[in-house]
């Protein structure tokens, strides 16, 4: 009977206990609407915290204490009243979330493909390298490479069928640009209102050279056709898509302005004179690219206080 | 006695047990949640009414200006059904055609029967008057964003696709409509036009592409949009299948990209704010 006794006192003590700890996780179901009225707009930055990154281990620990909805409203509202404080994750909750990427004091090696836009009879499509300097999160210097490989549209085909008449053109062979660039626009958007993405939009400027190849208007005479090395400057903007602490999808639009120099009219001897007497123009060859962005280091930390 | 005993522990078990399970049940109230709450669902049952303009992008021969029109009704947030119009305002000739006609000779192509005079080439030269059409649009993506850190504003993202009409003139008369019969033309008698013809009248085809609003305030907004419409078309309005001679068979699938803004307006003026 003895035994019975006690056995029965464990059993109750457990029951207490358990009914204890549910009573403590009422007060996390209590706490969400406090967070969601603080939420307004399409940004709703405590939700968005939430369900980011950096809500992550709240809402692991939500259910822990009974104090925290009171630490939320006092981040809100300011301490009405002394109330136990503890090591919640409420605190994680944030009503701005810090900038989901960091680039100030990191490179940047992104890789590039894209193609040429502008030019009705010949395109090229560019694979190419930038890398980058991050001088602050908003401004960076960088290097680009690109190397063309041509095509002739369907155009450059027709004009001798439908007009007679043959087209001077140049190749691109390869470039090179020395940039500077600044962000001025920053972002995020919801992906069907499930996950939150950080990116930003970018312009840039830089001056390099690009070293081009006359096609002959006659192809038995492509022995006369010269190269050249045009200054180039090349303004453009573009967006970085932040995927992971290191990692970015990057989209940009630029246009390679250079003073190229195609065949003469003239047939010459060979392609010392007919570089010669070629004639220059201003080219604008707009370009359109993707890629990808590797930081290193591939970590970052933040400096400032959340 | 050992029997009790046994009893009163199996009913500790359990009583214990179930609450731990309960708790191994529990999901955090945020798991599942949507990213974003009490946002304004700027687009949920309401309509949109904007207009425009917009232009021809890489054409070979004339640049169309247009004037825009887009009317739309957002089923939900994520979900529009619209309609628009680009309506040809101005004709801009292309650096490619200015070149190109400035080569031809006045007087002919001599022996080359199929070389025009720039009057004959700019004759059955394609131009836009209208686009219009119909389109679903998809809305996966919606944000805010900052400028220079001092302007807010939400925006969107969305894909469309629809069919569309592409309605087409040639720049003068070339005095023959592609479905007539070419005339023969030889050294001994040669005929123009025989190598051009008139392409005109509604061309049918896709429509697709992608655009954005960034909106001021809850109402009013801007729209930009990037589409490629598909058509059987012939810009030269001459001989692409190497047959000696223009008619409909000439005509080829062809890509016509413009890009336009509208201002746009949502009725009702205030949007819906999500749970």
């Amino acid at each position: 009977m003895k035994r019975l006794a006690i056995s029965l006192s464990v059993c109750l003590a457990l029951v207490a206990s358990a009914a204890t700890g549910h009573a403590k996780r009422g007060g996390g179901k209590a706490a969400a609407p406090a967070a969601e009225e603080n939420a307004g707009g399409e940004g709703g930055a405590a939700a968005e915290g939430g369900a980011g990154k950096e809500g992550a281990p709240a809402s692991e620990s939500l259910d822990t204490t009974e104090s925290e909805p009171g630490m939320v409203e006092d981040e809100i509202t300011g301490p009405k009243a002394q109330r136990p404080t503890t090591t919640l994750s409420w605190q994680d909750i944030v009503v701005v979330p810090r900038k989901a990427f960091l680039k100030g004091g990191r490179a940047e090696f992104a890789p590039l493909a894209g193609i040429t836009v502008n030019d009705n009879l010949i395109r090229h499509y560019v694979f190419g390298l930038d890398f980058n300097y991050f001088l602050t999160d908003a401004l960076w210097v960088g290097l680009q490479g690109q190397y063309y490989v041509k095509q002739l549209t369907t155009q450059a085909e027709l004009v001798g069928l439908q007009f007679n008449r043959t087209s001077t053109m140049n190749r691109y062979l390869y470039g090179g640009t020395f940039n500077m660039g600044y962000v001025p626009v920053y972002g995020k958007f919801a992906w069907v209102n499930r996950s939150i993405i950080h990116w930003e939009i970018w312009a840039a400027v830089g001056v390099g050279a690009t070293f081009t190849e006359v096609i002959a208007r006659d192809p038995a005479e492509q022995n006369k056709a010269f190269k050249n090395t045009a200054l180039t400057v090349a303004p453009g903007i573009g967006t970085r898509i932040f995927l992971t602490d290191w990692l970015t999808f990057n989209f940009a639009i630029r246009d390679y302005i250079l003073a190229d120099k195609f065949e003469p009219i003239m047939d010459y001897p060979d392609a010392a004179t007919s570089k010669a007497n070629a004639e220059s123009a201003l080219v604008n060859n707009f370009m359109i690219y993707a890629g990808i962005g590797m930081y290193l280091p591939t970590k970052f930390t933040y400096k400032t206080p959340r | 006695m050992l029997n009790k005993h046994r009893f009163a522990l199996l009913i500790a078990l359990a009583t214990v047990s179930l609450p731990l399970a309960a708790q191994a049940q529990r999901k955090s109230p945020l798991a599942d949640a949507p990213a974003i709450r009490k946002r304004f669902e700027l687009r949920s049952t309401r309509f949109e009414a904007g207009v425009g303009a917009g232009s021809t992008l890489n054409q070979d021969y004339f640049h169309t200006i247009t004037i825009n029109v887009r009317l739309a009704f957002h089923i939900t947030d994520w979900l529009a059904i619209a309609g628009f119009g680009d309506f040809g305002v101005a004709q801009v000739s292309t650096g490619f055609q200015s070149r190109l006609t400035g080569s031809l000779d006045p007087a002919g192509g001599g022996n080359v029967l199929r070389e025009p005079t720039p009057d004959q080439a700019k004759a059955s030269l394609q131009q836009i008057s209208s686009i219009l059409g119909g389109q679903l649009e998809f809305v996966p993506f919606t944000g805010k964003f900052s400028m220079f850190g001092k302007l807010f504003a939400s925006y969107d993202f969305y894909a469309f696709g629809g069919p569309a009409v592409v309605n087409v003139k040639t720049a003068g008369d070339p005095g023959r409509k592609c479905d007539q019969a070419a005339p023969a033309s030889d050294q001994g008698n040669p005929n123009p036009s025989r190598y051009y013809c008139e392409v005109s009248g509604p061309k049918f085809g896709p429509t697709f592409g992608a655009g954005f609003h960034t909106y001021f305030g809850q109402g009013v907004g801007l729209n930009v949009e990037l589409r490629d419409t598909m058509a059987q078309l012939n810009p030269a309005g001459r001989d692409t299948n190497g047959d000696g001679l223009a008619n409909n068979d000439d005509l080829q699938w062809t890509h016509t990209w413009m890009v336009g803004g509208n201002l746009v307006i949502f009725l009702p003026f205030t949007a819906k704010v999500s749970p």
